[in-house]
């Protein structure tokens, strides 16, 4: 009995990681390699002045970036600690 | 410990040699030098102590909490060559300094959502614990090792090089005592101290890194009324390149370039054996993730920090005589903008504080170096491949002791040997090493069924002879340093191609891999993984 309700839990434990992990993972490395990709192909963009200012567009994003880069592991330890963490103590208590 | 007092009596009396800019003696930084060595020997004293199992000299034995590991890794990862390096890039060439610090930080978030908490869960007290869990152990520890050491020497290389300079100018200390002196405290402290002396060094190292850099960012902008527009606008007037400091510049050129550095960086950082030994002193997967959000927290932070520092240096330092050498260029070279612009905001009170940090900064990172390398020998090589898993923990602390000393005595040596040269590569290659050969294996080992030990060594060693051989043909050596005309390899930067040569040759030499242990290995994945997400089975903390 106890076999069948960690062999669920367990399903469901790896099902909710992944739901969390994907758009997590693919935000951050698509953010990443189109900040690359413009300072391959397109750097005169990020030079551009932002409105009246003399705060650039790259610098600004690359700001930006960083403050995303941080987000993405708040979230992500937010949604672990409140979505997978009883399941995995459940998962520990039964075995 | 009579060796630490002699130790000690050299430092001091080399330190009556410390001279501000206009060759006085700076007593800021010679009272927080001795400051910081004192509370740091004291540390590794009462560190000592604590330490007699294999556990707690290469765990701390298992009971660092979240914040404080957070505040290790991010110690680990601020090195001197980072702090000088990227804002003395950023003073150089504005803009291009961000590509750096956020392709470092990039590759938090992979740590965090793939490796941390497996890691923490599958191994002891190495990465190589994690690949070898159902790999063969021989085999696979020799080229675990193999990846690790290589990392940890080349980058002990260059963090040796540019402290010896970096002590020669702020000090006026001979280039050789420079070198001996960090070396000679980084194997006291690893030696008597192990993980848990290291963890407090990279601690403290930390704070004062961060809050030395938020006063000084705080001073500069204060002189703007934190006004970021007249900030950004002076610096555009003052600097060679006008309005260019704005936007992209050469640092990258064409695409190729600009995927592989991503790459390299991105996976690299997952890769390096130094950060990843971090993992094993929390207690459990929880505090693992916390540490790393800490650790990107702080991080992210500090690279706002340095570009603030960069900008800072073109507005106050670049054009005040004083800084400047008769050509115009910085005193000492680029690297040292953080260190002239902390006296230009704070004098030399402040240029002594900062000094004395940059110096905490080289010693915590090379001591974390270290003990990644002399766990590497003791623990994968000693212990695992060679007496093949006969535990004798006596010896395997003995031998982990005698690894530092070696791998301590061999990057001083290294250090004065490679002081003509230009070690900028040699963090690169660390870097593409570390995702070429290290990064891989883990990755796979953790998630990929089919993975069998054919695959991983013959995938990973070939990953790691292309990315030497790519790296040694390149412009870097091959033309700055041989002195030939034309690369053969046009790129700087072989990640892009030795990471694909690693992940096709493993992918291939395990899918053909019809032997009977690869069906073992194969069908042990599911219980791993089953550990490796859930963590039942995993070793308790000491008690304390």
């Amino acid at each position: 009995m106890q076999i069948r309700a960690t062999k669920e839990i367990y399903q469901q434990l790896k099902e909710a990681r992944i739901k969390i992990i994907i758009p997590l993972i693919l935000l951050a490395i698509t953010s990443y390699f189109s900040f690359i990709w413009v300072i391959a192909f397109k750097p005169i963009f990020f030079g551009i002045l932002i409105f009246d200012t003399n705060v650039s567009i790259g610098i600004f994003l690359g700001f930006l970036l960083i403050l995303l880069i941080f987000l993405v592991t708040l979230t992500y330890v937010y949604l672990a600690n409140k979505i997978l963490e009883p399941l995995i103590k459940k998962i520990q208590n039964n075995a | 410990m009579h060796k630490l007092i002699l130790l000690l009596g050299l430092f001091f009396s080399n330190l009556l040699f410390a001279n501000t800019a206009d060759g006085e003696p700076n007593y800021t930084a010679i009272i927080m030098f001795v400051l910081f060595v004192g509370v740091t020997l004291f540390i590794t004293y009462w560190a000592s102590k604590k330490t007699h199992t294999a556990k707690s000299f290469y765990t701390a034995g298992g009971n660092i909490t979240g914040l404080q590991n957070g505040l290790a890794i991010s110690g680990d990862f601020m090195s001197a060559a980072s702090f000088l390096g990227i804002s003395g890039l950023v003073y150089l060439s504005g803009f291009d300094g961000l590509i750096y610090s956020i392709g470092f930080l990039i590759g938090w978030p992979i740590i965090l959502l793939l490796i941390a908490e497996p890691l923490r869960n599958l191994g002891k007290y190495s990465f190589s614990d994690v690949v070898s869990f159902r790999l063969k152990q021989k085999p696979i520890r020799i080229l675990a090792a193999c990846g690790s050491l290589s990392t940890v020497i080349l980058y002990l290389i260059a963090q040796m090089v540019g402290a010896g300079k970096l002590i020669e100018i702020l000090f006026g200390l001979p280039y050789y005592s420079a070198v001996m002196i960090v070396g000679g405290l980084m194997i006291s402290y690893v030696t008597f101290g192990g993980m848990l002396a290291t963890t407090w060094v990279q601690i403290i190292k930390a704070v004062l890194l961060l809050s030395g850099a938020t006063l000084m960012a705080f001073l500069v902008l204060y002189q703007f009324e934190f006004d970021f527009n007249q900030f950004f606008s002076k610096a555009v007037n003052v600097h060679s390149k006008g309005e260019n400091i704005m936007a992209p510049g050469g640092l990258i050129s064409d695409p190729v370039s600009a995927i592989s550095l991503g790459l390299a960086l991105m996976f690299g950082t997952a890769g390096l054996p130094h950060i990843l030994m971090r993992f094993f002193t929390v207690p459990d997967a929880v505090e693992a993730r916390k540490s790393v959000v800490y650790a990107t927290g702080f991080i992210g932070y500090f690279y706002i920090l340095t570009f603030i520092i960069g900008f800072g240096a073109i507005v106050l330092v670049s054009n005040n005589p004083e800084y400047l050498n008769d050509s115009g260029a910085l005193i000492g070279n680029n690297n040292m903008a953080a260190i002239h612009l902390s006296h230009a905001v704070g004098g030399d009170i402040l240029l002594g504080f900062i000094s004395a940090v940059a110096f905490a900064t080289i010693l915590a990172v090379v001591s974390g170096l270290t003990l990644a390398g002399a766990s590497a020998i003791s623990h994968d090589l000693y212990a695992n491949a060679f007496l093949t898993g006969k535990n004798n923990e006596k010896m395997e602390i003995k031998v982990s002791k005698l690894a530092t000393i070696f791998l301590g005595v061999l990057a001083v040596f290294l250090g004065i040997l490679f002081e003509e040269q230009n070690v900028a590569f040699m963090v690169g290659l660390a870097f593409a090493i570390a995702a070429t050969t290290n990064f891989p294996i883990l990755i796979l080992s953790i998630y990929w069924k089919n993975l069998t030990t054919r695959g991983a060594v013959i995938g990973g060693s070939a990953g790691l002879f292309i990315a030497i051989l790519l790296v040694i043909l390149g412009p870097v050596v091959w033309v700055d340093i041989f002195g030939n005309n034309e690369a053969i390899f046009p790129y700087k930067y072989p990640a892009l191609f030795s990471m694909v040569v690693t992940f096709v040759g493993i992918w291939f030499f395990s899918k053909t891999d019809k032997s009977k242990n690869s069906t073992a290995e194969k069908e042990l994945f599911e219980s791993q993984y089953f550990r490796s997400q859930t963590g039942v089975g995993i070793d308790k903390p000491n008690a304390h």
